[in-house]
């Protein structure tokens, strides 16, 4: 029971040499110790990290982790933070998992993970407060919810508890910059269309008048869906090129 | 089984023990930074330390309310009186409420506050909204917005906010007259 798989059998193509080494760990030992050598393939870490900025981006591609995608992107700036603080979590959650991953029976699997994540979102949680006071004057109230965003947990379970750690963490830095790329990107274009305004800097001046519905909830929705619209126009137009 | 989840949680415990030591001075250091910044906004001149010269008091309803004190060359000139309004748009508004010795509002400033952006944030983001309390009494103002029959002005499509903020503060101005004087 100890030392089962964390999860389901994984197809024989997704098992390689940084795998196979790390994932066969001595009993009462960290997995990597056993590799000292250079256990990753440098093509496939690259790989998992770009996939997940662009290719299966969490908000465009995917459609998860909306709720603090909608909530905190008045901004640029608050869109960044929030993150920023994301991708940290996910990076230190996925390393845990993915060096504990051998000693977590599958029966617990959930419940671990959730600790771990939960963990890892207070201590962000509490040096944001020491460390970046109004940052977390701002994001206070939706830390915390980095918790239940489903991206973390979709990475954590279903990529890096069984996975080596060079490559749970390269998915979680490409995932995490993804997430945050389009947090910044919904951000801007509410903050344009809203103050007429980008990261604070003021571009039309003070004739620009305030188009408040793009600052409520309602216009998040929008704004996320005209973006959606505009990248599936341009990826058709592509198509039709080729 | 449940020793891996037991190992889990021990060793989470253990990183939040940690951070906590790490990050509890900090943000200590950083509550009262912002404490000492908005007692400094709002009383009149003083030479004392308001944040460290307070007392508590309990109101007629059984609420502790805490009060910081400035003084001149000893002397007390003005109460600051840290208030909620609990019935903002989204949540609470903190507000520091200064008053000097004859019960007139020296300033109001927001603590915290999880307002509408370009609505109700506009009692900051408006320049001439909180400084307009200055210098008003429980006597010469009509304590209400424009709207309710009062002195202060609403927000386009934003009434809510100004009307907590409007009792937080005549709130905060009736305290002092209890106590203070």
């Amino acid at each position: 029971m100890q030392h089962e798989r964390p999860t389901g059998p994984v197809p024989a193509s997704a098992l390689t040499l940084s795998d196979a080494l790390s994932g066969e760990a001595v009993a009462g030992r960290p997995a990597l110790d056993v590799a000292p050598r250079p256990a990753f393939n440098l093509r496939e870490i690259g790989d998992d990290f770009v996939r997940g900025v662009w290719r299966e981006n969490g908000v465009f591609k995917q459609m998860l982790g909306l709720c603090p995608a909608l909530a905190v992107t008045t901004t640029a700036v608050n869109g960044m933070a929030m993150g920023l603080a994301t991708l940290a979590v996910m990076v230190a959650s996925s390393s845990s998992v993915s060096i504990i991953r051998n000693w977590i029976p599958g029966s617990v699997r959930i419940p671990s993970f959730i600790v771990i994540i939960a963990t890892f979102v207070t201590v962000v949680d509490l040096f944001l407060n020491a460390f970046a006071h109004d940052v977390h004057k701002t994001l206070g109230l939706f830390i915390p919810l980095i918790v239940v965003n489903c991206i973390v947990l979709g990475r954590a379970d279903a990529f890096a508890a069984r996975r080596s750690l060079p490559r749970a963490i390269a998915d979680a830095l490409g995932v995490g910059v993804g997430f945050t790329l389009a947090l910044i990107a919904l951000g801007a274009v509410r903050e344009l269309l809203g103050m007429g305004s980008v990261f604070g800097i003021s571009l039309f001046g003070d004739a620009y008048p305030p188009f408040l519905l793009f600052l409520l909830p309602p216009g998040a929705f929008i704004a996320l869906g005209l973006m959606l619209a505009g990248g599936t126009y341009l990826a058709a137009l592509s198509a039709r090129g080729n | 089984m449940v020793a891996a989840l037991m190992a889990v949680c021990i060793a989470g415990a253990v990183v939040l023990a940690w951070s906590d030591r790490i990050t509890s001075g900090p943000i200590a250091e950083q509550k009262r930074r912002e404490v000492v910044r908005s007692l400094t906004a709002v009383l009149p001149p003083h030479n004392n330390a308001p944040d460290q010269d307070m007392s508590t008091v309990v109101l007629d309803d059984g609420t502790e309310q805490t009060l910081y004190l400035a003084r001149m060359e000893g002397q007390w000139v003005g109460t600051a009186v840290p208030v909620t309004a609990p019935d903002g748009y989204s949540g609470n508004i903190d507000l520091m409420v200064g008053v000097d010795r004859n019960g007139r509002l020296t300033g109001v400033v927001v603590l915290s506050h999880a307002e509408t952006p370009g609505l109700g944030d506009k009692m900051i983001t408006d320049e001439e909204w909180l400084p307009a309390f200055r210098g008003r009494t429980l006597e010469n103002a009509r304590w209400a917005v424009k709207k309710d029959g009062g002195d202060f002005d609403q927000f386009t499509g934003a009434t809510i906010t100004p009307r907590a903020v409007v009792n937080a503060v005549r709130h905060a101005l009736e305290v002092c007259e209890k106590v203070c004087r």
